[in-house]
């Protein structure tokens, strides 16, 4: 397995990314390295990543800064990696944000392909939700039950047998 | 709240693949959830198939020609419109329980007489249906059931099951059992692992399905179980094994009830097994369970 160190860019080297708001960031070219979107936007003082602003990206690049020495994981592994529901005390308190911003990391790191921030931004929302009732979940996330009556008794009595545990 | 693609939310309820409770809360919070959870939900029910719930929903699915095989039987369906989904599209695996909530639905009903007949009825018509509509069904466990017309004439069909495990038969249904099986391996292009560890074989049932191996070039992974192979019959799976170039797994089970070494290959079908390994170039896992390759005493 790759340790994620063997790329070519050194310690010392640095390049730059531009939020779509325009904030500039300067970053461990180890990092862009490991992501490959993120490297795309590299190497041009117009280049900037579109969709993703300033405050949610330097969340990003703070994650991105704090795992550089994790272990790339193969294709393979995705799996293990999901059904792992163990979420480390550093990634946990990282993402003990609002809401808004848990939800601008999950859309920016599906949109960068950082697939480890992806299901760990997953893993919390789901975690939000867990043993909660659909009444609770909708008040957590602000949604409107659009069922009507006669098709939610329906959906229950299909799915019953999934109530239970 | 923000809204997420529905890769995203996908991904957040796959986190809930063994926890059917939270995805049944969520797949109720509105249309857009359920519509993503409905597959994960209904991919590998397992143990949820022993659900009498879950047999009465799926039995409220069958179409006429699967109901048919339930009329001798007087089974009531209880009146129900058009389920949400076709939900049966998403499984991809039906295992043993299954049956075993066949069983339980019947436990409550008075029909002693033909107990096995009305059990095996339901299962038939069960299957037929999973079949009929399963585009993602993978893994399908089968008993004597595979000797049904309708269930051969859906094997033949399909296209998606890669993996079979047949179990349990009545001897007076091995025959015909192991000659559709025959029949399928001829004509199905995409079961890849075949496991009948669970059914004792004799040298000409051997004999036959070894036939059909060697035409076959799709499986890549088999479980055996055979009673009381001597030298010659151990020298017919060397050959075999020797030709093979398609299975990268093989687990050859001896079966003694007093577990003894049930094969004794003897010193002759030994030195031949492992000839047959060394000119083997694919298999990369192989089980010998209480075979005995070596001399007599």
């Amino acid at each position: 397995m790759d340790n994620g160190t063997s790329n070519s860019a050194s310690e010392n080297e640095t390049i730059t990314l531009k939020s779509c708001d325009g904030i500039e960031f300067h970053i461990d070219a180890r990092i862009a390295n490991r992501y490959t979107l993120l490297n795309n936007w590299n190497g041009g003082e117009s280049a900037c990543i579109p969709n993703v602003n300033g405050k949610v990206l330097e969340k990003v690049l703070e994650w991105c800064e704090h795992h550089i020495n994790d272990p790339q994981l193969n294709c393979g592994d995705d799996d293990s990696r999901r059904r792992n529901t163990i979420i480390e005390e550093w990634d946990e308190n990282f993402l003990s944000c609002d809401q808004d911003m848990l939800f601008e990391i999950i859309l920016a790191a599906n949109y960068l392909e950082i697939k480890p921030l992806l299901d760990l931004g997953c893993k919390t929302v789901a975690n939000m939700m867990k043993s909660k009732s659909p009444e609770e979940i909708r008040s957590a996330f602000n949604i409107d039950n659009d069922y009507t009556p006669e098709e939610e008794e329906q959906f229950r009595k299909e799915n019953e047998w999934a109530e239970d545990y | 709240m923000i809204k997420l693609p529905n890769e995203c939310y996908y991904m957040i309820f796959n986190n809930f693949q063994n926890n059917s409770k939270s995805l049944f809360s969520c797949a109720l919070v509105n249309r857009q959830w359920c519509r993503i959870i409905i597959p994960i939900l209904w991919s590998e029910p397992e143990y949820h198939f022993k659900d009498i719930r879950l047999i009465k929903i799926l039995l409220l699915m069958l179409k006429v020609e699967e109901k048919a095989l339930l009329v001798p039987y007087k089974i009531n369906f209880q009146r129900h419109t058009n389920p949400l989904f076709e939900y049966t599209n998403y499984i991809k695996s039906v295992g043993y329980e299954l049956y075993s909530g066949v069983k339980k639905f019947l436990g409550n009903k008075k029909y002693q007489k033909n107990i096995n007949e009305v059990e095996n009825a339901i299962k038939c018509s069960l299957i037929a249906m999973i079949l009929r509509t399963g585009k993602n069904l993978k893994y399908l466990y089968l008993d004597e059931i595979i000797c049904n017309k309708i269930i051969i004439e859906k094997l033949y069909e399909n296209t998606t099951i890669t993996s079979i495990k047949l179990y349990d038969f009545n001897d007076k249904f091995k025959p015909k059992a192991i000659n559709e099986l025959v029949k399928i391996l001829y004509k199905n292009s995409t079961l890849t692992s075949l496991n009948l560890e669970s059914i004792l074989f004799g040298f000409i049932e051997l004999k036959t399905l070894l036939e059909a191996f060697y035409e076959n070039t799709i499986l890549n992974s088999l479980s055996l179980c055979i009673e009381q192979i001597d030298t010659e019959e151990g020298k017919m799976l060397a050959t075999f094994l020797s030709k093979n170039t398609t299975l990268t797994s093989f687990n050859l089970c001896g079966y003694d009830k007093h577990w003894f070494f049930s094969n004794n290959f003897g010193l002759i079908g030994g030195i031949a097994f492992a000839n047959a390994l060394y000119k083997n170039t694919t298999l990369t896992s192989l089980c010998l369970w209480n075979n005995k390759l070596g001399p007599e005493d």
